[in-house]
């Protein structure tokens, strides 16, 4: 039975019009897994390349609006507005609900980025500006402050210390014999 | 209900939004229909797969399997414009020659 197989697997190879590895590898492929025309492709040009895409990925015509074309490699990739998943209904009843997506949903290109674990877009208490300004005029007021007490230091006076005995002349190693000079470290 | 104010760090749920009730036309409800039309169908397809009793494999999900595909199959799409390629050479071929010079010139 093997013998058999393999005898109409070299006929074939022998009437095939293919050369090199083409000839080996069958013309057909299984019919299992995802098929070709629902994965991403490239950038959609007519309207008719623009509707089948929406279908593609389960969205609306009107919703569908590729990333432009500049060759960063979005291809057909639908621009989907960037919102954290902060931002969806707490309360709805979503099939994933700790990723607060349905099953089947078109996923955000930096859907990773933008999981409850990671960034958050959802409205702060204060406007982006106001945040900005309070926190670098904190840190510049603080950088500036210590800059101009490194240029201007303010200490207790200090002098250098005042050994007695001379300035210890026979404990340094002076000659006993010998009549040191004499310090004075006051004036009357 | 007219003088709520929703939380700071929350945003204002749809069925408490004026516009929702006051300024809508005729095409922005039909195709909030066909947005819940398209929705509604993959809820029952999912809704049939998850309750199907004889079920034995994984739900595979085909949105997931087209973002991972874009996501790893870039390079097809790609064109080597002047922004692409200063992006390039900033963080691909930059560091490379940045880093050997540091680490060569600045010994312990």
């Amino acid at each position: 039975m093997a013998g058999v197989g393999f005898r109409r697997w070299a006929q074939a190879l022998c009437r095939g019009n293919g050369s090199g590895i083409s000839a080996l590898v069958s013309g057909c492929r299984a019919a299992s897994g995802v098929s070709k025309g629902s994965l991403p492709g490239p950038y959609p040009t007519t309207p008719e390349e623009k509707a089948a895409a929406a279908k593609k990925y389960n969205m609306t015509v009107e919703d569908y609006e590729p990333y432009p074309n500049k060759g960063e490699g979005y291809g057909d990739y639908p621009n989907l507005p960037e919102r954290s998943q902060h931002e969806r209904d707490p309360w709805y009843q979503w099939d994933h609900p700790d990723l607060r997506r349905n099953w089947g949903e078109p996923i955000h290109w930096d859907f990773d980025m933008y999981i409850r674990n990671r960034v958050d877009t959802s409205p702060s208490p204060v406007s982006w500006s106001s945040m900005c300004k309070q926190l670098f005029g904190f840190i510049g007021f603080m950088l500036f402050m210590f800059y101009l007490g490194e240029k201007f230091p303010s200490y207790q006076p200090v002098a250098a210390k005042q050994y007695p005995y001379n300035d210890l002349y026979l404990e340094k190693g002076g000659d006993p014999e010998k009549e040191p000079e004499e310090v004075k470290h006051y004036e009357i | 209900m007219a003088d709520y104010q929703e939380a700071p760090l929350a945003t204002r749920p749809k069925t408490l939004d004026p516009n929702e009730y006051f300024s809508v036309s005729l095409e922005q409800r039909r195709s909030e229909q066909s947005r819940a039309a398209l929705r509604a169908n993959l809820k029952r397809q999912y809704q049939m797969q998850l309750n199907n009793p004889l079920r034995r494999e994984l739900i595979e999900d085909p949105a997931l399997t087209r973002w991972v595909y874009a996501r790893t199959h870039t390079y097809p799409h790609f064109n080597a414009t002047s922004k692409t390629s200063l992006l390039g050479a900033m963080f691909g071929v930059a560091p490379l020659f940045i880093l050997y010079y540091v680490f060569k010139t600045d010994r312990v």
